[in-house]
């Protein structure tokens, strides 16, 4: 009738969920600065210098622009400081055309990103 | 050595197994694929899976919030059954007038259903002041019937002479449930946690009544809102039916072995 295992089993549990609670808050707390970070290029793979990239949310409901910023001579671009986990990005300049939005999914809020594909100008898929 | 071979048994424990599975495992892929429930033929294994969907719902409602609400209320109702049930199948072991009809009278309202109850439960809690509170929520759910009678059964197996040497020492019954008893039957114990916590964690109808500010909600009830808010999102839904579903069946699978026996031990003693 006795179960001398049933506590040890349930310290053991709840033990590990704490640690990998904890280890997972470490993580975000490591991570979640709240940058994103990329590349924009033309159809050819060259870097483009002055493209137009706007971050947007789309929570369940509703979609809104979060933040714009331009490229510079790399083709780099970064934001700072945002607060989502599911957004979208859009590359654009005149004359030289507009690449699909993309859609990131990340793991918590403000989830520091790099991309690793550039965004791409006159063409592009969701990823 | 067995007299049939136990291979068919097998087979057929198995396949029962997995038949009662398939329900578990088509949620857990919808909720990591987010695929198209009514797609025909559907995909037996999961495309593309990620856990963004969880993501999407931890933050689309006060999930944490939530999921503090119902653990305060099953830990509270869990509590509760313990020690008033066991207190109860302590007394329905001992003799006094009136036993068979106090028996009697207990099965008979295990066929009354909740919802019979539910207008004087409301009021009593309210006379109490406890609408609206997770002890109100926890009330109704303090003792089950069904729990006194397996607390009964376990403490009805246990020898009359231990009872009776405590007795003689001067233990008062109070000890001798808590400090003698209750530490020999911990599969009565595991069943009634498991049982009053499924029931609590569940428990939809009680909560919505007495509950009114969202921020009391428990997870049936943030289930039920999530669905009035959000239509199109097949694989949230999922996801959040498995992060409510994860907690209970963590503490059955933990605790299962007591569980079981918890359940037969009135049935095969002697």
């Amino acid at each position: 009738m006795r179960s001398p295992g049933l506590l040890k089993r349930f310290l053991i549990t709840l033990t590990a969920m704490a640690l990998v609670t904890a280890a997972w808050n470490v993580y975000v707390v490591l991570n979640d600065d709240g940058t994103i970070s990329g590349r924009v290029v033309d159809g050819a793979g060259n870097p483009v210098e002055g493209a137009k990239v706007t971050l947007s949310e789309r929570s369940l409901l509703v979609a809104r622009p979060r933040g714009q910023t331009v490229t510079d001579a790399e083709g780099q671009f970064a934001f700072t400081g945002h607060r989502l986990h599911r957004l979208y990005l859009e590359a654009s300049k005149e004359g030289a055309g507009r690449g699909s939005q993309r859609e990131y999914r990340l793991y918590f809020k403000g989830q520091n990103l790099e991309l690793e594909e550039p965004l791409q100008l006159g063409a592009g898929g969701a990823t | 050595m067995h007299r049939y071979p136990r291979w068919p048994v097998h087979v057929a424990l198995l396949a029962v197994s997995t038949i009662m599975l398939v329900p578990f495992y088509w949620v857990l892929k919808t909720s990591l694929t987010g695929e198209n429930i009514f797609a025909f033929p559907p995909a037996l294994w999961p495309e593309n899976p990620h856990p963004f969907f969880y993501v999407d719902v931890w933050y689309a409602i006060p999930f944490f919030r939530y999921l503090v609400n119902s653990v305060i209320v099953s830990v509270v109702v869990v509590a509760a059954n313990v020690v008033l049930n066991g207190m109860a199948g302590y007394a329905l072991t001992r003799d006094f007038p009136g036993k068979a009809t106090t028996i009697l009278l207990f099965l008979s309202c295990m066929m009354i259903p909740f919802q019979v109850t539910i207008i004087p439960a409301y009021l009593i809690t309210s006379e109490l002041g406890l609408l609206n509170s997770h002890a109100g929520m926890a009330l109704p759910l303090s003792s089950t019937i069904v729990c006194i009678f397996i607390f009964k059964a376990a403490f009805e197996a246990i020898p009359k002479s231990l009872i009776d040497a405590a007795r003689i020492d001067g233990v008062p019954d109070w000890m001798i449930v808590f400090r003698i008893i209750m530490p020999l039957t911990k599969p009565a114990i595991a069943t009634n946690v498991i049982l009053s916590f499924i029931w609590s964690w569940n428990s939809f109808l009680w909560p919505l009544v007495i509950i009114r500010d969202e921020t009391m909600q428990t997870l049936p009830l943030g289930l039920s809102r999530f669905l009035s808010v959000v239509e199109d999102t097949t694989g949230a839904l999922y996801a959040f039916c498995v992060m409510v579903l994860v907690p209970g069946l963590v503490i059955f699978l933990l605790a299962q072995k007591e569980f079981v026996s918890g359940l037969t031990s009135g049935a095969t003693k002697g």
